[in-house]
C-alpha cells in the first residue's frame, strides 16, 4: 500500500514537474533557444512570493501567485527584448546558449548577495497538511490541486496555440521566422511574449515547487535540469509527452527517496540517463 | 624574422622566466600563479571542446573531479608520492570521456551541455555516498607526508607551467595539423567538411577525450596542492562556469583568447575582492555582466577584436581561404557580360 501511496505522490509532484518543463519547452520550440536561466528566473519568483507573503501577512499565500504571474511576464519580456533577441541571430548557435548561461551566473550570484544562502519555503498554513482519505491512501490536497492546475494549464495552453491568432502567429513563427515577416509579423516581439509567457509558466511553477519543498538561490540549477529532463524524457514538441515525463521523473525521485532517504535527485537523473540510452526520441515522439 | 624563430625565442625566454619564478617571487603571488596557470590550462581544454569542436560542456566539472580523485585515491593505494602518481589523472578522466562519449554524442548543442551536466551531477551525488571515496566529508592526501614541504610550491608552480606552456604548444601544433584543420571544418560547417571526408564523429570524439584529460590533470595537480579533496569542491559547477567565463571573454576558438581572459579573470578578482572589498558572490556577478555584455557587443570575445585594431598575431592558425571557384567564374562572367 505505502508503494500505491509513493507511486500516487509521484505522479501528483510530477504534474508540477510537467509545468517546469512547458516553459522551457515553449521558448526552445519557437525560437530554437535553451533559456539556461530558467531555473533561476523561477527561484526568483519565488523568492518574490515569499516577499509579498511577508509583506501582507493578511492575504491568503497562494493570491501572490497572480502578481508574480504578472510581473514574471513583464521580466520575460524585457529579458527577452533587451538580452536574448541581441543574439538570437547570430549564426553561431552556441551563442544563446553561452548568454543565457552567464544571465543564469548573474542572477544565482545576486540572489545570494541578497537573499542570503539560508534555506526557505512558502508557508501556506493548513492547505499543505490537508489530506483526503481514499481507499486507504491519504492524498495531499495540495499536490492534487497541483496537477489539476498543472493540467488545466496545459489545456489552455494547447488552446491558446491551437485556435487563437497569437497562437497561429506564434506557430508560424516556430516554422518559418523569415517567412513570417512577409505577413507583416515582427518575430522580435513575438519571441517577447512567448519569453514572457515562458516566465509566467515558470513561476507558477517556482511558487508551487517552493510550497512544496524548500528553495535556496542554488536551487535554480536543480530546476532547469529538472525542466530539461522533462522535455527531452516527453519528446520535444508534444505537451502531453512533457507532463507524462514529469510524471516518470516525479515517480523515479519519490521512490528513490523511500529506498535511499538522502538520495535528493539522483534518482531522477538516472532515470533521464538511462532513458537517453535506450530512447533518445523521447517517450512519445510526436511532431505536434 | 620568420613567424616560427620568433615563437621559439618567445617560448625559450616563457621556459626561463617560469623556471626563475619561484626564487623571485613570494609564496602568496607562486601559489596565484599556480592558481592561474592551472585555470588556464583547463580553459584552453574547453575552448578545445567548445571553440574548435563546437561541443559546449556545462559539465566539464566531472573531468577536474575524477582526475583529482583518481590522484589521490592511486597515491593511497599505491603509498607513493603524489608526483609519481600523476599521470593516473589524465589517463582516467581521458577513458571516462571515451565511455561516456558513446551516448552523449546522439546529442547536439544543448542537448549535449545539459546532458553533461545531469552526468556530472549524478557521478558528484554517487560520490557522495559511496564509502571508499570519503563520502560527503572527502578524502586527505594519503601520501602527504612523503611531500618535501620546502619544494612543494615551486615543484606545484613548475608542474603548472609545464602544463600550461605543454598544453598551448601541443595545441598550437594540434591546430596547424591536417587534424585541426579538420576540426576547425568541422566546427563551421560540418556539411561542407563531411562532403569532403572529414569524419566528424571522430575528430569530436578526439577534441573531447583530449580535453578531459587535460582538465582532469590541471584537476589533479589543483587538489594536490590543497592536499585535501572534497565533492562539493571537486564537483562545483564553477568550475565549467570558469572556464567559460574565461573563453568568452578573451575569445572563444583562438589559442590567446583564453590567455587574454585568464588575465581578466585573475585581475578582477583581485581587484573587487581585495581593494573594493567585494565578496565572492559579487565578483561572480561582476565577472557574470561582463561576459554576457562581451558576448552582446564582440560575439567573437575581445581579443580578435584587440587583434584586428592593433594587428599584433600571436599564436596565429587562421588561415585565408583561397578564392573560390564560384566567386571566380562569377567574375569572370560578369566583367564580360556588357552593362
Amino acid at each position: 500500500m505505502i508503494w500505491v501511496e509513493t507511486l500516487i505522490n509521484g505522479a501528483l509532484l510530477g504534474g508540477l514537474y510537467g509545468l517546469l518543463g512547458i516553459g522551457l519547452a515553449l521558448v526552445f520550440g519557437v525560437m530554437r533557444v535553451v533559456n539556461i536561466a530558467h531555473g533561476e528566473f523561477m527561484v526568483l519568483s519565488a523568492f518574490f512570493a515569499v516577499l509579498l507573503a511577508a509583506m501582507f501577512p493578511s492575504v491568503p499565500p497562494l493570491l501572490m501567485l497572480i502578481p508574480v504571474i504578472a510581473v514574471s511576464f513583464v521580466v520575460g519580456w524585457a529579458y527577452q527584448a533587451v538580452i536574448v533577441n541581441r543574439v538570437i541571430k547570430s549564426p553561431d548557435p552556441l551563442a544563446p546558449l553561452l548568454l543565457t548561461f552567464g544571465v543564469s551566473v548573474i542572477l544565482r550570484n545576486v540572489m545570494v548577495e541578497i537573499f542570503g544562502a539560508d534555506v526557505r519555503s512558502l508557508q501556506v498554513g493548513e492547505l499543505s497538511r490537508a489530506s483526503l482519505e481514499i481507499a486507504g491512501l491519504s492524498i495531499g490536497i495540495m499536490p492534487l490541486l497541483t496537477l489539476v492546475l498543472a493540467a488545466l494549464l496545459f489545456m489552455v495552453l494547447q488552446l491558446i496555440l491551437r485556435r487563437t491568432e497569437f497562437g497561429r502567429i506564434v506557430r508560424a513563427t516556430a516554422d518559418r521566422a523569415d517567412i513570417v515577416r512577409l505577413s507583416g509579423v515582427k518575430p522580435d516581439r513575438i519571441y517577447n511574449y512567448v519569453m514572457g509567457l515562458s516566465l509566467a509558466l515558470g513561476a507558477i511553477g517556482g511558487v508551487l515547487l517552493a510550497v512544496r519543498s524548500s528553495f535556496t538561490p542554488f536551487s535554480g540549477a536543480e530546476r532547469l535540469l529538472i525542466a530539461f529532463e522533462v522535455i527531452v524524457l516527453g519528446g520535444l514538441g508534444s505537451f502531453w509527452g512533457a507532463l507524462l515525463g514529469g510524471i516518470a521523473l516525479g515517480m523515479a525521485q519519490l521512490i528513490g527517496l523511500k529506498i535511499d532517504p538522502n538520495a535528493g535527485l539522483l534518482y531522477a537523473h538516472l532515470l533521464f540517463f538511462c532513458m537517453l540510452l535506450i530512447r533518445p526520441s523521447g517517450l512519445v515522439s510526436s511532431k505536434a | 624574422m620568420p613567424t616560427r624563430t620568433i615563437l621559439v625565442l618567445c617560448a625559450a625566454v616563457l621556459v626561463a622566466a617560469m623556471a626563475g619564478a619561484p626564487f623571485v617571487l613570494n609564496e602568496g603571488f607562486l601559489r596565484l600563479a599556480t592558481e592561474c596557470l592551472l585555470l588556464l590550462t583547463m580553459a584552453q581544454m574547453w575552448n578545445l571542446l567548445a571553440g574548435y569542436a563546437g561541443l559546449v560542456s556545462l559539465g566539464h566539472q566531472v573531468f577536474v573531479a575524477f582526475g583529482a580523485y583518481s590522484l589521490f585515491m592511486t597515491a593511497g593505494w599505491l603509498e607513493l608520492t603524489p608526483i609519481w602518481v600523476l599521470p593516473v589523472a589524465p589517463l582516467v578522466s581521458a577513458i571516462v570521456a571515451a565511455v561516456i562519449a558513446v551516448p552523449l554524442f546522439r546529442l547536439r548543442e544543448a542537448y549535449f551541455s545539459i546532458a553533461m551536466w545531469v552526468f556530472a551531477e549524478i557521478i558528484g551525488a554517487l560520490t557522495m555516498k559511496s564509502s571508499f571515496a570519503g563520502g560527503t566529508a572527502g578524502l586527505p592526501l594519503a601520501t602527504s607526508k612523503l611531500i618535501d614541504f620546502d619544494w612543494f610550491e615551486p615543484i606545484m608552480f613548475w608542474l603548472a607551467a609545464a602544463l600550461t606552456l605543454g598544453t598551448i604548444g601541443a595545441l598550437y601544433r594540434l591546430m596547424i595539423s591536417s587534424f585541426g584543420l579538420g576540426l576547425m571544418s568541422v566546427r563551421d560547417n560540418d556539411l561542407a567538411a563531411m562532403s569532403v571526408g572529414v569524419d566528424v564523429r571522430h575528430n569530436r570524439f578526439v577534441a573531447f577525450v583530449l580535453s578531459a584529460a587535460g582538465c582532469g590533470l590541471a584537476g589533479a595537480l589543483n587538489f594536490m596542492g590543497n592536499l585535501y579533496i572534497a565533492p562539493l569542491a571537486a564537483f562545483d559547477v564553477n568550475w565549467s562556469v570558469y572556464m567559460m567565463f574565461i573563453v568568452i571573454i578573451g575569445g572563444i576558438g583562438t589559442l590567446e583568447g583564453p590567455i587574454l581572459g585568464v588575465i581578466i579573470f585573475f585581475g578582477l578578482r583581485e581587484i573587487m575582492t581585495g581593494p573594493l572589498g567585494l565578496s565572492g558572490g559579487w565578483y561572480l556577478v561582476g565577472l557574470g555582466v561582463l561576459a554576457v555584455v562581451v558576448m552582446m557587443l564582440f560575439p567573437r570575445g575581445i581579443w580578435p577584436v584587440l587583434r584586428d585594431r592593433i594587428g599584433v598575431r600571436l599564436l596565429d592558425v587562421h588561415r585565408t581561404p583561397p578564392c573560390p571557384a564560384a566567386a571566380m567564374a562569377l567574375n569572370e562572367l560578369s566583367g564580360r557580360t556588357p552593362g
